[in-house]
């Protein structure tokens, strides 16, 4: 009985000591990245409109307490006024379309790396709208991680002529 | 972690104890075996007063809970009231329905049995409930730590075992149940009606229950930097109800006992409207036009289940059988809408679910001799899962389960028994591949049917054993168990590949994925005498291979990239419960709880696990009256309960304030002749704080915990 209980005893004092050798370098990231205007001009901003054909510059800054991840970019319809995200629902709306309205809405979804290290990063895209998409209203969507996985998301209602 | 490995040293304070105790020698044979004293027996029962039997009964924590507790104690769902029980917690999920965890565990860490018979629902996820009917239940065990043994893969956190077994004992009698809840403006009925003549005996149940969206102490929800108003603080297309029956027709001689069981259990009930998922929404829809009525998004869910139990008893053997089918049902309806390359769907059936699992349970017991009571038995389960609709989370597969075990209580003496088990199990998975139902581009010019999931066929292995001591001295009761239990992966940590629109992120299983081992050692040190008792029950906890899914900084197809892996994991914490008699009529009762977890290993090596239990502390001061007079007896409790703040997180968890909250309840007894009246009250967050629980799903789109509210309970048996 007792080489049981000293083996338990052993056994959960290895344990502890597993548990005890482990991480007092490790850093715990726990707070999201930004997304952020400030000290540049950003863009595209809420109810911006923009034409087919036309070119959307992209510029954003991103920052984090401890390091980036990549970023994301989505820009997908709103015809049905759906609203997902962060924006203000101050914008005029055209109005709903039903699927049968419409045949070719523009899709974009892009993925961007950050170098590795950085703590701000200002990103700079310039993305082509195609002439021959559906206008309407759309959404503009930011995504930035970190790199311990944390996520912020911005989200904003453009219409493209 | 230093401060959290405190209960560990309490803990080696206690083992000392033991291994001071004159223990005789021969059981250093007896290392390797069984964990649980108590096969699953449909005639147990126990009584407040018979403590001590209980605590012997079983080396591993076990409290068993009578019908006047759930009704003392009835909150929203049965799982809220069970989490009254220190190490217990319910992980809301809406008005209705919360799920169970038991230390921090939950999902498929944790087992929830009816009668003997592992509940097999969806219960990997995030936000679906528990599919019985609570006010049926007649008897609940908690099992606090592995219990692999009877119960095979997923016992791991601990098992909440339901009885609905209570016989009758006249030729006619029943029940009748009316509550209310003021929050969700909830209403109930339940009622059973159950005879005897002849050793042949019957029960009918039935529950009904509707409820309105429920009610948070706040005008407006904030998440990311939206802003969704309430219409009068409720929560948008929470209402729903629940509709439950069951009929049971069993005989009962004098060694031989068999019965035959049929339940149904329908809920439907909505989901906030203003976020599905993690996605905030805005829709044409008018939800506040009622505040009963459900519009999109709902879940409904019908789970159906015939089980027969029969038990032979014959001089020191008894044998048992529990067979039983099950069918869950799920339903998961939202409004059509477009998402990156999937265009618009064609209709609301967003996530539709089937299943059909039949078990298999047969065990025997045998008292050798006065000392040894052998125990065995095998189970085999078969589950057959198929998928719908135009979200896809998890693959159609099917899993075939065999198991078989051993175990030998050795009663040494009275007051000392020791036992001990061993366990094997193989199972078996299939998975089905699945491919999406629209298009997605993989260059300029040409695009695919993206598979989401591949044929995959795993089996598993699993030895685990337990071991154990329970040993009474004066007033102390001590007890030791180690065990190892196991889970075998489910099919979406294995075969998930693609984008989860629930959660909005990109899921990737792991078909390589083991089998999820756990080792835990735990311990229960009880001191009483008739004014005081104190209970403590530290444990410690070691998953060599605990499946996470993580996040990482990666993006892919547009949404942020998770996956699944395995990585080492130590818990420990414990639950501290002290009760003293103050007077006759004044009791006054702590509980406390504390948890720690941290990942050792891995990507997210220092963090913890997600949904981490804060540590919590609950005071209650109660009040007996009319004691002398059986049958009338009546009390008044205040309790107090207080939650720390969660910091120790894991994204992309959010850090969540601490609250406390005051709550009463009040319950009284009038007896007519043989039939009786019992009238429970409870009022819940009387100074309707608002709060957030951190293992709540709510919590990650930013919604509070309910309001005040008061239940009331009026319930009449005959």
């Amino acid at each position: 009985m007792r080489k049981i209980l000293f083996s338990l005893t052993a056994a959960a004092a290895l344990l502890t000591m597993v548990a005890c050798t482990s991480n007092d370098d490790i850093v715990k990231d726990n707070e999201l990245p930004v997304i952020t205007d400030a000290g540049i001009t950003a863009n595209p901003v809420d109810c911006q409109v923009y034409s087919r054909g036309e070119t959307i510059p992209f510029r954003y800054r991103f920052t984090d307490n401890e390091e980036l991840g990549n970023y994301n970019i989505e820009i997908h319809n709103n015809f049905d006024h759906h609203t997902h995200g962060t924006q203000k629902d101050n914008c005029k709306l055209d109005p709903k379309k039903e699927s049968k309205d419409y045949k070719n809405p523009w899709v974009y979804k892009q993925d961007f790396t950050i170098p590795r290290g950085d703590k701000a990063y200002d990103a700079k895209q310039d993305i082509q709208i195609p002439a021959d998409r559906d206008t309407g209203d759309y959404h503009f969507v930011i995504r930035v991680t970190d790199q311990a996985g944390n996520q912020q998301l911005r989200s904003m209602p453009i219409k493209i002529k | 972690m230093k401060k959290a490995l405190s209960a560990f040293v309490l803990s080696l304070v206690c083992m000392a104890m033991f291994a001071g105790n004159h223990l005789s020698k021969p059981l250093l044979s007896k290392a390797k075996e069984g964990v649980d004293s108590s096969i699953v027996m449909q005639d147990v029962t126990v009584l407040g007063n018979r403590e001590k039997d209980l605590q012997m009964r079983s080396s591993v924590n076990t409290i068993s809970i009578g019908k006047q507790f759930l009704q003392n104690n009835f909150a929203g769902s049965l799982m809220q009231t069970l989490s009254n029980i220190p190490g217990v917690k319910a992980m809301s999920i809406g008005s209705g329905q919360s799920k169970p965890t038991i230390r921090g565990l939950g999902f498929n860490r944790m087992v929830v049995t009816e009668d003997g018979i592992k509940h097999e629902g969806q219960q990997w996820g995030d936000d679906h409930g528990l599919e019985i009917d609570q006010f049926a239940i007649d008897h609940i065990e908690v099992v606090k730590g592995p219990a692999a043994l009877l119960y095979g893969s997923d016992a791991i956190g601990g098992v909440i075992n339901l009885y609905s077994n209570y016989i009758p004992t006249k030729k006619f009698q029943g029940g009748v149940l009316l509550f209310g809840r003021s929050n969700n403006e909830s209403l109930g009925l339940s009622a059973r009606l159950q005879g005897i003549m002849n050793h042949i005996y019957w029960k009918v149940n039935t529950t009904l229950i509707d409820y309105a969206d429920y009610k948070v102490p706040t005008n407006s929800i904030q998440y990311y930097s939206y802003d969704i108003p309430l219409k009068d603080q409720r929560l948008r297309n929470t209402a729903g109800f629940e509709r439950d029956g069951s009929v049971t027709i069993g005989y009962k001689g004098y060694n031989f006992h068999t019965e035959l069981k049929l339940t149904d259990s329908y809920s439907k009930s909505g989901f906030f409207a203003n976020a599905h998922g993690l996605e905030v929404r805005l829709s044409s829809i008018d939800y506040d036009k009622s505040r009963r009525d459900i519009d999109l998004p709902y879940q409904s869910v019908n789970h159906l289940k015939v089980m027969s139990h029969t038990v032979y008893q014959q001089g020191a053997l008894a044998l048992e059988a529990n067979l039983a089918y099950q069918n869950n049902h799920r339903k998961e309806l939202s409004e059509p809408i477009s998402h990156g390359y999937m265009p618009t769907p064609p209709n609301t059936l967003e996530r539709e679910f089937k299943k059909d699992t039949y078990t298999a349970n047969i065990m025997m017991r045998l008292a050798l001799n006065e000392q040894h009571m052998l125990s065995a038995g095998i189970n085999g389960e078969y589950q057959h899962n198929r998928r719908n609709g135009w979200g896809f989370i998890i693959p159609d597969f099917e899993t075939t389960s065999f198991g078989a075990y051993a175990f030998d209580r050795y009663t040494i003496k009275k007051d000392l028994i020791v036992n001990a088990g061993v366990r094997y199990d193989h199972v078996t998975t299939n998975i089905h591949s699945y491919n999406d139902w629209f298009k997605t581009p993989i260059n300029t010019t040409d695009s695919v049917y993206k598979q989401r999931s591949q044929d995959l066929h795993r089996s598993f292995n699993s030895l685990t054993w337990s071991a154990g001591i329970n040993y009474a001295t004066g007033n102390w009761i001590l007890k030791a168990n180690i065990g190892k239990s196991f889970r075998v992966p489910i099919p979406k940590e294995l075969g998930t590949d693609g984008i989860n629109y629930h959660i909005f992120r990109y899921e990737k299983g792991n078909p390589t994925l083991n089998p999820e081992e756990s080792y835990q050692l735990d311990l229960g040190l009880r001191w009483g005498n008739d004014k005081v008792t104190v209970q403590f029950d530290p444990y410690l906890n070691y998953f060599p291979n605990y499946i996470y899914m993580n996040p990482t900084p990666n993006y892919y197809e547009g949404l942020q990239w998770y996956y699944y892996t395995q990585s080492r994991v130590i818990r420990s914490g414990f639950e501290l419960q002290a009760n003293w008699k103050i007077l006759p009529f004044l009791s006054a009762e702590f509980k406390g709880e504390y948890l720690y977890a941290e990942q050792l290993s891995g990507e997210k090596k220092g963090y913890t696990l997600p949904f981490s239990t804060p540590w919590s502390a609950d005071m209650t001061l109660k009040y007996d009256y009319c004691q002398q007079k059986v049958g009338n007896e009546g009390f008044v409790a205040l309790n107090f309960h207080v939650i720390g703040r969660q910091n120790n997180i894991v994204p992309p968890e959010k850090p969540t304030p601490g609250y406390y909250t005051l709550n009463l309840s009040a319950g009284k007894d009038f007896a007519f002749g043989d039939k009786k009246l019992h009238l429970s009250l409870n009022a819940e967050n009387l100074l309707n704080r608002k709060y957030y629980d951190h293992t709540s799903f709510y919590r990650l789109i930013d919604v509070p915990e309910p309001g005040r509210n008061v239940a009331l309970m009026v319930g009449f048996e005959f």
